[in-house]
Order: C-alpha cells, then sequence, then structure tokens
C-alpha cells in the first residue's frame, strides 16, 4: 500500500503538467492520489481498524473471505492466461472449424471438451467469455462451461480419494455433469433468446501486437473477474458465519428435502470444485444421492460464479440461466443417482 | 477505473498474494500445496500490473483522455469499475490480517468428520505417539478405539469452551481452503483444576490416553482423553490438520 502511496507523487506532476496548472483553479485529486491516501489513512489507523473487527464473527467472516480469494487468485489467473492465448493467438477461424457447424452437435461436443481444462469454475467463466466472443455458439460455449469445472481429471481424482472404496460416485458426478451442461446448452439453443445473453467485446483490447493483445485481455479479464469474485467471496463468506447450522441437521432425514438442502447449501457455500468432494464426504448423516446433488449443483451454479457470470453475460442471462441450471442439475442429479448410487 | 489504478490494483493484489506465500500466513488460510501456485499468480500479477503502469508512462505524449464511451459492462475503455472490489481482499490482509479459525467456527461445526481412511493401520511406535486430533477422533469413533487401546499420545489443538463450563480439544481441518474447514473435536477428562476452565483459542498439547465413552449418538460423538499432562503452547505454523 505505502507502494502505490508513493507513486502518485510523480505522477500527480505529470498530470497537473498537462492539463496546463494554471488553468485550473480547484484542485481535484485524481484516483490514484485518492487511493494514495486512502492507503495511508488505513496505515497510520491499522491498529484502530483492528479493535474495530474484533468479534469472532467478523474474524471468522474475514478469513473465509480470504481463504476464497487466496485459494481462487491462481486458478483466476490460469483462466484469464488461458483466454488471453485464446483470444490473442487462436486464430478467429479455428474454432468454427474445430467444432461441429450444426449448434445441437458442437454442443455434446464442447461439453466433453471440458475435461480438458484442469483448473475450477474461476477458471471457466473467461475461458467460456473468450469462446463467445472468438465466434463459437453460445449454446456449446455454456455447455463448456457448465462441464468444465466438474468433469476434469484432477476434480474426478479428487472425487475417488474423497469417496474410498466407492468409485461409482466419482463416476455418478461425471455422468451427471455432463449431461446436465448437455442438456442446459440444448435447452439455451432452444429457449434462449440474443438478447438475454451480452457476448463480452474484446475489440477495444486490441494491441499493437499479439503479445499485447494478450496481455491487455489478460489484465482486463483478472480485474473485471476478479471484482465479481470478491463479490461472490464476501456473500459466501457472510453466509458461512451467519447461517444457522441446527437447519442441516433437520434436513437430513427427509428424503426429498435432504437432495434440495445440500444442493442449496453448495450455491451458498461456494467451495472450489476441486474441494467440494471432501466437504460432499463429511456430510455422512446425508444419502448419497443428495451428496451427489451437491457435487453437481456446486460447480455449476453458486454466489461467487452467479456474480461473475452477471459481471461477464448481464444479469438479464445470469437471472434466467443460474436458476433453470439449479433445477436441471438437481434434477438430474436424482435420476443419476436413482440410476448409479442405490 | 483510469488505467494507472488498473495497474495499482494487480500489482497490490500480486504483491498479497506473494506476500502471503512467501512467509506461513499462507497457511491460515489455505493448503501448504498451494503455495507454488500463488507464487507463480502473485509475480504474474505484479509483471502485469507494473506493464500496465508502463504503458501509462510511455503513452503520456498521446493525450490519454478518450471519451468515456460505455460499453454496456459499467465500463468504458478505461476499465471495469467493479475491479475497485479488488482492493478488499488487499485491505483484508495488510489491515484486519484475520486470524486463522478457531473457537467460533469449531462450535458451529458437525462432530465427528467423516472416515477419509477406510483401513486405520496400527499406530507407529514411540511412546507417546504425536497424532493430529482428526486421527485420533476417526480411531476413537469409527475403530472404537482398538489401535488406541494402551498407548500413549499427544495431541495438540485449541480450547473450545462449553456452554455448561468447561472446555473440549478442537482443532479445524481444512481440505483446500477455510471455507471448507470442518472441526475434531475430544473431551478432556481428569483435567487438573488450574486447567479446569482456559481461555478460548489457548493452543494447548494433551498428553493422555484414550479412555471409551463420551457422548454417543449418529453424527455427534465426542471421543473422550484421559489427560496426564497439560501443557500450553503457541499455536502452530499450520493451524489446521
Amino acid at each position: 500500500m505505502t507502494a502505490a502511496a508513493g507513486r502518485s507523487a510523480p505522477v500527480r506532476d505529470d498530470r497537473q503538467r498537462e492539463d496546463g496548472g494554471p488553468r485550473r483553479r480547484r484542485w481535484r485529486p485524481s484516483q490514484l492520489e485518492i487511493v494514495g491516501m486512502v492507503a495511508v489513512v488505513l496505515v497510520v489507523g491499522r491498529s484502530w481498524v483492528q479493535e474495530q473487527v474484533a468479534y469472532p464473527a467478523v474474524e471468522a467472516g474475514a478469513t473465509v473471505f480470504v481463504a476464497i480469494v487466496t485459494q481462487a487468485t491462481p486458478f483466476l489467473v490460469l483462466g484469464v492466461l488461458l483466454s488471453a492465448a485464446i483470444t490473442a493467438f487462436v486464430p478467429p477461424g479455428f474454432w468454427i472449424r474445430a467444432l461441429p457447424s450444426r449448434p445441437a452437435l458442437a454442443v455434446p461436443v464442447a461439453g466433453a471438451a471440458g475435461c480438458m481444462l484442469p483448473g475450477c469454475e474461476c477458471a471457466s467463466v473467461p475461458v467460456a467469455g473468450s469462446l463467445m466472443s472468438r465466434g463459437v455458439a453460445p449454446a456449446a460455449a455454456l455447455a463448456f462451461l457448465l462441464s468444465a469445472p466438474a468433469i476434469n481429471p484432477i476434480v474426478v481424482i479428487s472425487t475417488v480419494v474423497a469417496f474410498p472404496g466407492q468409485p461409482q460416485m466419482a463416476l455418478a458426478r461425471f455422468v451427471a455433469s455432463l449431461a446436465t451442461a448437455v442438456a442446459m446448452g440444448w435447452l439455451w439453443l432452444r429457449l434462449g433468446r440474443g438478447e438475454w445473453l451480452r457476448i463480452p467485446d474484446r475489440s477495444h483490447l486490441h494491441g499493437a501486437t499479439p503479445w499485447h493483445t494478450f496481455r491487455l485481455t489478460a489484465a482486463h479479464d483478472f480485474l473485471h473477474a476478479g471484482g465479481f469474485l470478491v463479490i461472490g467471496a464476501l456473500a459466501a463468506a457472510v453466509m458461512n458465519v451467519a447461517m444457522p447450522t441446527s437447519w442441516m441437521q433437520a434436513l437430513a432425514d427427509h428424503p426429498v428435502l435432504s437432495v434440495l438442502g445440500l444442493a442449496l447449501l453448495a450455491v451458498v457455500l461456494s467451495i472450489c470444485s476441486e474441494a467440494d468432494a471432501f466437504v460432499a464426504a463429511s456430510f455422512t448423516s446425508f444419502s448419497l444421492t443428495a451428496r451427489l446433488a451437491f457435487l453437481v449443483v456446486g460447480p455449476m451454479v453458486d454466489l461467487k460464479l452467479f456474480s461473475m457470470q452477471a459481471g461477464l453475460f448481464g444479469r438479464a442471462f445470469a437471472t434466467r440461466f443460474a436458476p433453470t441450471t439449479f433445477a436441471v442439475a438437481v434434477g438430474v442429479s436424482c435420476l443419476v443417482g436413482w440410476w448409479l448410487l442405490s | 477505473m483510469t488505467k494507472e489504478i488498473q495497474g495499482v490494483v494487480l500489482t497490490v493484489l500480486g504483491i498479497v498474494v506473494l506476500r502471503l506465500a512467501v512467509g506461513t500466513a499462507y497457511l491460515n488460510y489455505v493448503k501448504e500445496s498451494l503455495r507454488p501456485w500463488l507464487l507463480v499468480s502473485g509475480a504474474v500479477l505484479v509483471v502485469l500490473g507494473v506493464l500496465t503502469f508502463v504503458d501509462v508512462v510511455l503513452r503520456r505524449s498521446v493525450p490519454d483522455e478518450e471519451p468515456e464511451s460505455d460499453d454496456g459492462h459499467g465500463h468504458g475503455h478505461r476499465g471495469p469499475r467493479v475491479a475497485w472490489l479488488i482492493f478488499l481482499p488487499v485491505v483484508a490482509v495488510f489491515v484486519v490480517a484475520p486470524p486463522a479459525l478457531g473457537a467460533f467456527s469449531a462450535a458451529r461445526s458437525p462432530a465427528v468428520p467423516s472416515l477419509l481412511n477406510t483401513s486405520l493401520p496400527d499406530l507407529p511406535a514411540g511412546d507417546p505417539v504425536t497424532l493430529y486430533l482428526s486421527d485420533y477422533v476417526q480411531r476413537a469413533v469409527w475403530d472404537k478405539g482398538t489401535t488406541l487401546t494402551g498407548r500413549t499420545v499427544e495431541l495438540t489443538g485449541f480450547v473450545l469452551p462449553q456452554p455448561g463450563g468447561g472446555w473440549q480439544l478442537a482443532r479445524m481441518q481444512i481440505t483446500c481452503c477455510a471455507a471448507d474447514a470442518f472441526a475434531s473435536k475430544v473431551q478432556p477428562v481428569g483435567l487438573p483444576a488450574a486447567d479446569a476452565d482456559l481461555p478460548a483459542n489457548q493452543w494447548v498439547t494433551i498428553r493422555g490416553r484414550w479412555v471409551p465413552g463420551g457422548s454417543d449418538g449418529p453424527g455427534d460423538e465426542i471421543p473422550l482423553v484421559q489427560v496426564e499432562s497439560l501443557q500450553r503452547v503457541e499455536q502452530p505454523e499450520n493451524p489446521y490438520d
């Protein structure tokens, strides 16, 4: 923070010279100066701020908040570097040649291609965005968006490890997640309307060279997705410390409510898809089908994802897409659970 | 958000991530295995941020007051407004520096973690043998204490005061980050009077033996440990199991 404060001085001089100093009567601080001043105030008043937040619930919430952001940052960086590479280095026509031209066929192909992106949901949002702006049919990009965080090798392996002696759990998760992703892609083809979806526009990010474009896109995508990640992490942290825990036990015994309860919990907790299998395994009082619903819903719909999707594709899209995905994911989980887990 | 601030946000967040990963502070939030990725992604962010700043300096000669044309993202060519929020985790780490999860979260967590290892091998040789609290709980609950019988164990955790007086020994376990944490809890019995009431979140190491009993009921079993000696200790470098 002090680095930011120290930098503000030379830039300010520069500004004033450009603006022709004397012309300006009143001094208006630049954004950089405001940030610098806030930083100085926070550094000086650090112990005072610490006293103000010294409540166990606030501290636990802050820990969960920092933990989600810290955990997500490497994956988000991976995602924006990939999406920037797609924008800068992959020729525009590539995806049109690589995917079947009929969208109805491109959806399952893109869904299955999700198993090639090792990472969690934070990485797949920017990648799906740049696929769309590169001319991939939105329905196919959406199938990829939903399937990638749930069916990639890292997630499958962690699910196998979390449920020792029950490999059918990993299989059920793979099948149910892929089926939900493809079903959502097809649903979008039939019912989706273009005006709901705002395809990210990257035309203003064209640099002088491909490397420059790469860098501009990566920085822009990180700032954008990162801001929405912060909103989601805040919401998840508040829920983490505010939700009454006794609710969960009451739900566990009811066959229908237990499925809905764990599916909703997945939305609220916003756990990374590489970790959620271990959490699901700890819900020993819930049925395997309920835990499957937790694992299928979590990587597709949760508070931080909703926030990131609303930011990238528009609120009109997210408010329609997320609840539908939730319903389809719960339905498919019940079917697959009945088929593979009973 | 001006280009300069975009550079500052990226750089400062990169510094935060590096700062957490260079020391041991990151262990309060995430697993040890994430460290190399934190170092790499922190460095990438710093490079991106510094280069964004360099862009600004190099383009000083060109008038940079572009018209603020909004593309419907809530931002024009100057960068997304929502990115201001990235300062929040920066402030949280540098100013608040939230501690590892403790008694507050342990009290809210269900009692028994799942059985992650189906086979529980015999305890390693040694007397006393140092065990993770979660390992002790699994052996006591799922194995009915078979592998613990007749052995002296050493358990480290923090004090979780109970509503009716007294306290339990607790430790949080994480699989990825603190958002997925759950607690292991053990009830010490035979505590010396001086240690019957300790402040919440005081870390202690208990040397003792497994004894049968403890509150039972599915999913709510807290195993016992007969205390032979108790030592107050500092919080371990890695506060989680």
